[in-house]
């Protein structure tokens, strides 16, 4: 069972699987239908959100999943993550309004979707942050004074750049990853180096 | 809302079947343990907090419960048993013929997060052994192990053995900082190779040993997977760990168990006390680990005796989740009585099948 993450990562998941000889018959992108056998019989894809593909691999509810690295760190899921594909791009960063300043001494006010991620950054600086959880349009944050800054995913930064943000920190790179369940990767370990090198011959192939 | 009708988050309670399935786990469980001569250790639930940090190290302390008692001493709920044996073993048992051995059943609590199934008070049966030479006590041990899966008629199990020698002899070598080597160890836990070729870029080693370090994430199998590592270490350590693990996988193959035997030196997670083996015990379809264990020589130490120790522990929580065929859960067959009018007559009846040794209930 491998657990994909719906949204923006899916049609390129599913388009390496396809390369790497794993079919799904019915057209997943469309369907409201979540769980997908492939033509191969052997394999089984469950879409789930993002968020999930991280908690479906950590419970071994699927054996494997294809999801962001942001993803990943966000949860602090313990998985096995052996291979990072080449897509899903982007950078989580922290921004703030184009020329404001930030008050290093005073509580930081950080509007987010990656609390986590948030905490860590700042405990690891030992600035004291005030985390305001989003759960989309975190850009708006500083515009209307909700927050001082913003942690947020970014691909090409355009959507930064319309609402008068800037980059003032990358935290970190992210892209898809293919990750597995820890016991799945010890006891299914025959089946799980097969799908590992047939992804990493279809991700060479493009 | 009214919290007090619910149970705080991690907690359960067992009841009817559940819970006698969970006392006939724990009875079978502890009959393998008396089989092999170990004695049961009913320690305290609460201990003072400075003895779990002397025996877990760093990693586990912001799991602990911990309190201060009326006369300020600060104290701990136990979060695992090993710390707790391992001082008996080293501080009342000192004098006792070697090797001490211990087996122990029960509770123990961490702030865990609350996913997984994962409680935050769980059970764990597990056994510990002081002073044995390593050759043989490390063998038991797991042999032990082996015969639980088979006393409760587990087949599709798999027992993942390591050693942190092998990775500790290679690390000695490179003499890297303590915070490369976690951000090392972090990468080879997720068998993460892309991050793992970020981090050899950037650290000032030679090629020769960034591909020992590549390695570690594959070497995983049978007996081929010791000799591929002998080939990639020269350091005294690394190599006596493989000396020893061959020793092992001898002795399972002798006794027709090797299959049940996964060498794997890409795992390296674990507590901090570990200094020899270490393993994990899978089973298919479970995804988490059943059972863990390794070797901990430094740990009686900081008690006050130099003794080596080896020992592990299952999951029982996680356990009850797996089919186990040959388990027994008694059934509850009771003679009815009834009450009848409430003079002695009911009482007098139920008192003489009791003697016979029949169960009994009383009806109204």
């Amino acid at each position: 069972v491998i657990a994909l993450a719906k949204g923006r990562l899916l049609e390129p998941s599913l388009d390496l699987l396809s390369r790497a000889g794993i079919l799904f018959s019915e057209d997943v992108l469309n369907s409201r239908r979540l769980i997908f056998d492939a033509a191969d019989g052997r394999h089984r894809a469950v879409l789930v959100k993002p968020a999930d593909v991280a908690t479906y691999v950590e419970y071994g509810a699927a054996d494997a999943g294809i999801v962001g690295r942001d993803v990943l760190m966000e949860s602090g899921a313990d998985v096995v993550q052996p291979l990072t594909l080449g897509f899903g791009h982007c950078r989580i960063v922290i921004a703030r309004l184009r020329g404001a300043e930030t008050h290093a001494h005073s509580t930081v006010r950080v509007a987010t979707k990656y609390p986590r991620i948030t905490m860590d950054h700042f405990n690891s600086r030992g600035t004291p942050v005030e985390i305001i959880p989003l759960a989309g349009s975190i850009e708006l944050g500083p515009l209307v004074g909700l927050s001082d800054l913003i942690v947020d995913l970014v691909e090409s930064g355009r959507t930064l750049a319309e609402n008068g943000l800037e980059v003032v920190e990358v935290l970190a790179q992210s892209s898809a990853r293919f990750v597995v369940n820890r016991a799945a990767y010890q006891v299914k370990r025959a089946e799980i180096q097969g799908l590992i090198q047939a992804l990493e011959g279809a991700g060479q192939q493009r | 809302m009214k919290a007090y009708t619910q149970i705080p988050p991690g907690t359960q309670i067992l009841i009817g079947t559940a819970a006698r399935r969970r006392s006939a786990l724990e009875r079978a469980i502890s009959s393998v343990f008396e089989g092999w001569s170990y004695e049961e250790i009913v320690p305290p639930i609460f201990d003072y907090y400075d003895a779990f940090i002397k025996g877990m190290g760093t990693g586990l302390e912001e799991q602990i419960y911990r309190f201060i008692d009326r006369e300020g001493a600060i104290l701990a709920l136990r979060p695992e048993f090993t710390s707790l044996v391992a001082k008996t073993a080293a501080t009342r048992l000192a004098g006792a013929p070697k090797p001490v051995r211990l087996f122990y059943s029960g509770e123990v609590l961490r702030f865990e997060k609350t996913r997984g199934g994962q409680q935050r008070e769980f059970a764990q049966s597990g056994i510990e052994n002081f002073g044995g030479s390593a050759k043989s006590s490390d063998v038991e041990v797991l042999l032990i192990a082996v015969e639980v899966f088979e006393r409760l008629g587990i087949r599709d199990f798999q027992i993942n053995l390591g050693s942190v020698d092998f990775f500790g002899g290679i690390v000695d070598q490179i003499g890297l900082p303590e915070s490369d080597i976690a951000e090392l160890k972090d990468l080879l836990n997720a068998k993460d190779r892309s991050g793992l070729e970020k981090l050899l870029e950037r650290l000032p080693l030679e090629d020769r040993r960034k591909a020992v370090l590549r390695a570690i994430p594959h070497l995983t199998g049978g007996r081929g997977v010791i000799a591929e590592a002998r080939g990639l270490v020269s350091n005294e350590r690394s190599i006596a760990a493989m000396d020893h693990l061959e020793h092992i996988l001898s002795i399972f193959e002798g006794l027709d168990l090797s299959q049940r035997l996964t060498i794997d030196l890409g795992e390296i997670r674990g507590f901090d006390y570990y200094t020899g083996i270490l393993f994990r015990a899978y089973v298919r379809d479970m995804g988490f680990e059943v059972a863990s264990g390794g070797r901990y020589d430094g740990l009686p130490a900081s008690f006050g005796a130099d003794l080596p120790a080896v020992g592990f522990s299952f999951s029982l929580d996680r356990l009850e989740q797996i089919v186990m065929p040959y388990l027994e859960i008694p059934e509850m067959a009771p003679e009815q009585i009834s009450e009848g009018a409430g003079g002695a007559q009911a009482f007098a009846r139920a008192r003489d099948l009791r003697r016979a040794g029949k169960a009994v209930k009383l009806c109204p």
